[in-house]
């Protein structure tokens, strides 16, 4: 379980966070104590620092640039501040990413889970399911020395489910995982790529991988 | 200045002068002067003041010249005074002393007017920010209990407060706005996931074409230009929206077509006027002649040109126009 540390001082907004980041399996830990927020960053052996600007009394691209000394921790900055100056210098500060409130929550989701692996350098490299060999770089699952090409599509529906294997992906996430990556498909596609996989996996002897939940979404097994 | 207004200008003084030299040739005639001595002294008060008339003459007129020429070549007229300088005769030196007060006045008047601008822009700014966190606070309510009829209700508060945030800033004097290379992907992708569940409510079909490219400009700002089109695609009965970009060697052109009830060609020109609302906006839906006014008004900031065509029950196209920056290519 990765832990994420949350630096927000609206109250509201960061129960919320919690509990959207514990639905998604993460362990969200909270900062509410706001005169040693450096020390809390160092010490909270986080995988990854959810961290909003406007803070009582702090500026969070102040606290960014001082934690940046001493730590490579991934850090996402969140904030309800929509201009290209603070993005320009956060960015600039070394943040991983920018978010601005109010956000997308399935899309927050998703830019967690891209700079963990980010982090974690996992983005070139080999990822395993079951017994098969996923290769996001060229785009193919192979199996006892067989291979299938997934489409860019398929590609991002099987990253998705492999990336919460075992819980239910809703369409909606991952509807917004593919708009997300500029592919604009309406329902009746998503179904389309969504039987497309399975058959490719089932080519692969992997039957069944795909179990679809009446009115929630898909399960990868 | 022509002489003869000068003249006309001076008629009282001539004729008191005429009526004195009439009354002095009296005199002269009374007291039994010699012709030679009446030619002679005419001749002198006659010089006298023709020289002193001409040099007042030529002195206000350069000065007047001046004056008239600047208020024709100024820009900002307000500056007259400063340029113009102080004049060495009386009247000139008055009335200019009266109007670099007048000036003075206006200016003081200008900045505290600037003053209260910036006051409550920068208030709107802030109202902004807080009021995001609420809806934020909400939307991840949504989410977590799974009440989507509210989020969507939620998405049209946002979109709202971002129109009053843009604007804002579109009609503020400071610069606020970066110019960097920016994605056309990436913006236009951010743009149709925030509107996805309206697009695919509607059925709508997003195309694009050409989009791998960047352009000189500010992100946030493209987006909110880039949701506003979304969002007249949406109200005015789209189903197929293509968003097409194209290079030029000075400049890159950004289409934005729909195939919509389109706009009629007497409401062409207006459509970026504020509060035009058109036939579409009385008959079609609500507008408030809002959202293109302030997107025109981005685009002037940020060096853009934005223009619309269209042919009614066919479609609408608004095309934008990116130049480029040469120092940019150099990397």
């Amino acid at each position: 379980m990765k832990k994420i540390l949350l630096i927000e001082d609206e109250a509201a907004l960061r129960d919320e966070l919690s509990v959207l980041l514990k639905n998604a399996g993460y362990t969200p830990v909270s900062v509410t104590e706001w005169d040693s927020v450096p020390e809390q960053m160092k010490s909270s052996g986080a995988d990854l620092i959810l961290l909003d600007i406007n803070l009582p009394g702090l500026n969070g691209e102040a606290l960014l640039q001082e934690f940046r000394r001493e730590s490579s921790t991934p850090v996402i900055m969140l904030t309800s501040r929509t201009s290209e100056i603070d993005e320009v210098l956060s960015m600039s500060y070394g943040a991983d990413d920018f978010v601005t409130k109010p956000y997308n929550p399935t899309i927050l989701l998703l830019r967690i889970s891209a700079v963990l692996k980010r982090s974690a350098g996992k983005t070139s490299s080999v990822q395993t399911y079951h017994d098969a060999q996923v290769s996001t770089m060229k785009g193919s699952i192979s199996r006892n020395g067989a291979e299938q090409i997934l489409t860019k599509n398929e590609m991002i529906i099987f990253q998705l489910l492999l990336d919460r294997q075992g819980e239910i992906v809703t369409r909606d996430d991952l509807m917004t995982a593919l708009w997300d990556n500029d592919e604009f498909v309406n329902d009746n596609a998503l179904s389309v790529n969504v039987s497309r996989l399975r058959s490719k996996l089932a080519e692969l002897g992997l039957e069944e991988a795909i179990e679809t939940r009446k009115k929630q979404g898909y399960v990868l097994k | 200045m022509r002489l003869i207004d000068y003249l006309r200008d001076r008629l009282p003084a001539l004729i008191i002068g005429g009526v004195t030299y009439g009354l002095a040739l009296l005199f002269m005639a009374a007291y039994r002067f010699s012709g030679e001595a009446v030619i002679l002294l005419s001749l002198i008060l006659l010089l006298g003041a023709v020289s002193a008339g001409l040099w007042d003459f030529f002195r206000k007129k350069s000065y007047y010249t001046r004056l008239i020429r600047y208020t024709e070549e100024l820009d900002k007229k307000y500056l007259l005074a400063e340029t113009v300088g102080k004049p060495d005769f009386l009247d000139g030196k008055i009335t200019y002393e009266a109007l670099r007060q007048g000036n003075a006045s206006m200016c003081e008047h200008v900045a505290d007017f600037r003053r209260e601008n910036k006051d409550f822009r920068e208030y709107i700014e802030m109202w902004v920010h807080e009021i995001k966190l609420p809806v934020a606070s909400l939307q991840l309510m949504c989410h977590n209990n799974g009440d989507h009829k509210y989020a969507e209700q939620l998405k049209r508060i946002d979109s709202y407060i971002e129109s009053v945030l843009y604007y804002a800033r579109s009609g503020s004097a400071e610069k606020d706005y970066i110019i960097k290379p920016v994605s056309l992907k990436r913006t236009f992708a951010d743009v149709a996931v925030r509107n996805r569940e309206q697009l695919q409510e509607l059925g709508i079909s997003l195309s694009t074409e050409g989009l791998d490219t960047e352009v000189m400009t500010d992100g946030k700002w493209l987006a909110f230009i880039l949701g506003q089109l979304m969002a007249n695609s949406l109200k005015y009965g789209a189903s197929e929206i293509s968003v097409i970009a194209e290079s030029f060697p000075d400049r890159t052109e950004l289409r934005f077509r729909d195939n919509g009830v389109g706009i009629p060609e007497s409401d062409l020109p207006y459509i970026f006027e504020k509060s035009f609302t058109g036939s579409n906006g009385r008959t079609q839906a609500k507008s408030t002649g809002m959202g293109l006014y302030i997107v025109r008004k981005l685009c002037r900031k940020l060096g853009h040109s934005i223009s619309a065509s269209s042919e009614q029950g066919k479609f609408t196209e608004l095309l934008i126009t990116f130049g480029k920056n040469d120092l940019h290519d150099v990397r």
